[in-house]
């Protein structure tokens, strides 16, 4: 059986599956993000390739 | 900066220059200054509170719970001794069995966020989120502080003040 704790749910950035939003931990978040998206959206890391602005 | 940049400034008369090989973003995240339009603008690690309570994986949780309540607050950092950060105790982890250790009762590995990231993005990430407090620290994991949401909604530039 498939508790709500280990129901993968997609990412809503590029909808990979993923155990739990990287981003709250909450099971039932209705913005679930991967951490590369995460990541990414927060300019915490930059997308490959990019055009180099310095 | 890279290679290039730095071999560029050389050559434009710059007389010390140096490449700092781990990158921008790393630079930034060690909360080190920078220069440029969005220099001015308030980050996540200005506005995290340095002085957010820390425990030790092996304290006893009642300990932990008292002390951090007496001091108003209603959430720990899990941290070792160089302050990185192993995990979180909310009020639902506060208020687990007392007999536990801090090991037992934590979140762990939380999400950690990095001190460059703009107030206003912190702000609409955690409101989206429902995150009421987010750990902030450097890229190799030492704690700077924990953001508040109020405290970067608060901070947060109206889209009108922004530059353009």
């Amino acid at each position: 059986m498939t508790g709500p704790e280990t129901a993968a749910v997609r990412c809503a950035g590029c909808g990979r599956r993923v155990k739990v939003c990287a981003g709250c931990e909450q099971p039932g978040c209705r913005n679930p993000i991967c951490d590369a998206c995460l990541r990414l959206r927060l300019g915490q890391s930059i997308a490959q390739p990019h055009p180099h602005g310095g | 900066m890279s290679p290039r940049a730095a071999w560029r400034l050389e050559r434009l008369g710059f007389g010390e220059v140096y490449d700092y090989t781990a990158g921008k973003l790393d630079w930034m995240a060690a909360g080190l200054p920078t220069e440029g339009t969005g220099a001015a603008r308030p980050r996540a690690g200005d506005l995290a509170r340095g002085e957010v309570p820390t425990c030790a994986l092996n304290e006893r949780l009642d300990a932990v719970r008292e002390r951090v309540r007496a001091g108003g607050w209603e959430v720990a950092v899990v941290a070792n001794e160089q302050r990185v950060v192993l995990g979180l105790l909310r009020a639902r982890e506060l208020d687990a069995d007392g007999d536990h250790t801090v090991e037992q009762a934590m979140r762990p590995g939380p999400s950690t966020f990095r001190p460059f990231v703009p107030a206003e993005e912190m702000a609409r990430f955690m409101t989206e989120h429902g995150l009421e407090s987010a750990p902030i620290t450097t890229s190799d994991g030492r704690l700077v502080g924990l953001l508040f949401r109020q405290d970067a909604v608060e901070h947060a530039p109206d889209e009108g003040d922004r530059a353009p």
